[in-house]
């Protein structure tokens, strides 16, 4: 993170999984809305960065993952996918970028990044697999450009050359503002178009400097978890982690995205997970949304959700959206009553307040 | 009514010179035998974005120190605390469509409550605006 950039524009900071981030430079509700509607920045160098390389790189993804990250094109990203412990509990859930076929890129969540590299490595050890781990971070910063006007942001950055970029699609030593990139993809984290771009400080501090000169506002991690829970996509240590007593299962995610694949064999966590499906989940990950009268409760993390007096669930992320003008959570849910429409209710400071069950996204686009 | 610029680390506050602080971030105006509240500058700062108030009975009777109110904001869940022991004689029911108030005009449209003063003692627990801004200044924002 480029510090005394995000202080220049006025950054609140905050902790985010151990990392100093910028959370806020004005309101995350304004910096939410213009994602939606306009266009922002974001420095996400929290992220992790690990280049694995070798000529067994594939063979340890298919140990690791639960799709079939060798079937990935060439300058293209693997599209979501999660790495299981024994449990078919989630460690993370990830993207690779297929560089050259022995060189990939990964994106761990930036609490499990030192993690997935010595899981990796031993993982790639233990089973005499030709594979390097290298850890990026300190190489390369990491950006975001989201919003539906990205496109017209990165023409004039002189990248028009982005626009024919498909979704996941990436390119590498790429030029923006001027400055050479690591890489450039199609992608993000808002449900929005936009870009990712992994660079060198010096060159990402240029970027972010023109990109705002051009009017895109800069967006904190704050509003990337607005962003994210309106999309219903999730975050570990919310709505997954590797302890079994605290969360259920994998399917229970409903993660969808084609990041399971079932004609797959070998994978860790593969036998839990197949047992998980034939006997059926017990927990579900829905969305629920504040009914009228109870629009301004923020639905917290552990929040318990009640049908009359059975505890039937509970909060795994929550917040205001800004574009419903309501609170609304993620949460799991007992799948006996896990129904889409009905009403339950949250219980909040000794309170009970209404709230629908829906499905995700929370937001029709 | 004196406006004191604080700069403190990363940004500029404003603390009011006429009105008594609490170190949990609440003001306090005296009037006559009843002391109107609500959150500093400061508060709302930290808080950003509020989108929800929950604000007490009238008539409830409060001891110094008790949670009274509760801010939602993006951010957070923070309760606010009455300074002063007594009966909540007003509220501001205006918080509840536009709890915006509270980032906007904290000092003025953004008060919360109104308690009766039981005990005139309690007053000189409350810390003046030159102690409020040392505090805030030893916060490290």
């Amino acid at each position: 993170m480029i510090r005394d950039l995000h202080l220049e524009y006025g950054a609140s900071f905050g902790e985010f999984a151990g990392w100093e981030v910028p959370m806020v430079y004005t309101s995350t509700i304004e910096e939410h809305l213009t994602v939606r509607s306009d266009v922002g920045i974001f420095d996400i160098s929290h992220m992790g960065r690990l280049k694995v390389s070798g000529p067994d790189a594939t063979e340890l993804f298919e140990v690791i993952y639960t799709k079939r990250v060798s079937k990935t094109k060439v300058g293209f990203m693997s599209g979501p996918t999660l790495a299981l412990n024994p449990y078919a509990r989630v460690k993370d859930d990830e993207m690779l970028y297929n560089i050259n076929g022995e060189e990939w890129l990964l994106i761990p969540n930036a609490a499990v990044a030192d993690h997935m590299m010595e899981y990796l490595r031993s993982m790639a050890l233990s089973r005499s697999l030709k594979v390097e781990v290298e850890d990026l971070r300190d190489k390369y910063v990491m950006l975001a450009i989201q919003g539906p006007k990205t496109v017209e942001v990165m023409s004039r950055l002189g990248a028009s050359w982005a626009e024919n970029l498909k979704p996941l699609e990436f390119r590498v030593g790429e030029y923006v503002a001027g400055v050479k990139t690591f890489i450039v993809s199609r992608s993000g984290w808002t449900g929005e178009d936009g870009f990712e771009i992994i660079a060198e400080p010096k060159h990402g501090e240029i970027i972010f400097r023109e990109a705002v000169k051009t009017g895109v506002k800069p967006v904190g991690i704050a509003a990337r978890d607005t962003l994210r829970i309106e999309m219903g996509f999730v975050l570990g240590g919310h709505e997954y982690g590797e302890d079994p007593l605290k969360f259920p299962c994998a399917l229970s995610l409903r993660y969808g995205m084609g990041a399971i694949d079932w004609s797959k064999k070998g994978f860790i966590g593969e036998e839990a997970l197949r047992a998980c499906r034939r006997e059926g989940v017990r927990w579900i990950r829905v969305g629920l949304v504040m009914r009228k009268e109870a629009a301004r409760i923020i639905p917290r993390h552990g929040y318990n959700i009640y049908l009359e007096d059975i505890n039937i669930g509970w909060v795994t992320s929550g917040t205001y959206s800004p574009i419903l003008e309501r609170g609304i959570a993620q949460a799991y849910i007992d799948s006996r009553y896990a129904l889409i429409g009905e009403t339950v209710e949250l219980e909040v400071r000794g309170s009970r307040y209404e709230a629908r069950i829906v499905d995700f996204p929370f937001i029709k686009r | 009514m004196v406006k004191l610029e604080v700069q403190l680390r990363t940004f500029k506050t404003i603390v009011e010179d006429t009105l008594l602080y609490t170190r949990t971030d609440e003001w306090i105006r005296v009037e006559d035998g009843k002391a109107r509240v609500g959150i500093t500058d400061y508060a709302q700062r930290m808080l950003r974005d509020i989108v929800g108030v929950e604000l007490p009975k009238l008539g409830l009777k409060v001891s110094k120190g008790q949670a009274v109110a509760v801010i939602e904001s993006i951010k957070a869940t923070v309760e606010v605390y009455t300074p002063i022991t007594g009966t909540i004689i007003e509220i501001n029911e205006r918080l509840r469509g536009e709890p915006e108030l509270l980032n906007k005009d904290p000092y003025g449209n953004g008060w919360i409550f109104v308690v009766s003063i039981e005990n005139r003692d309690e007053i000189k627990d409350l810390i003046t605006p030159q102690e409020y801004i040392l505090k805030i200044q030893q916060e490290k924002r």
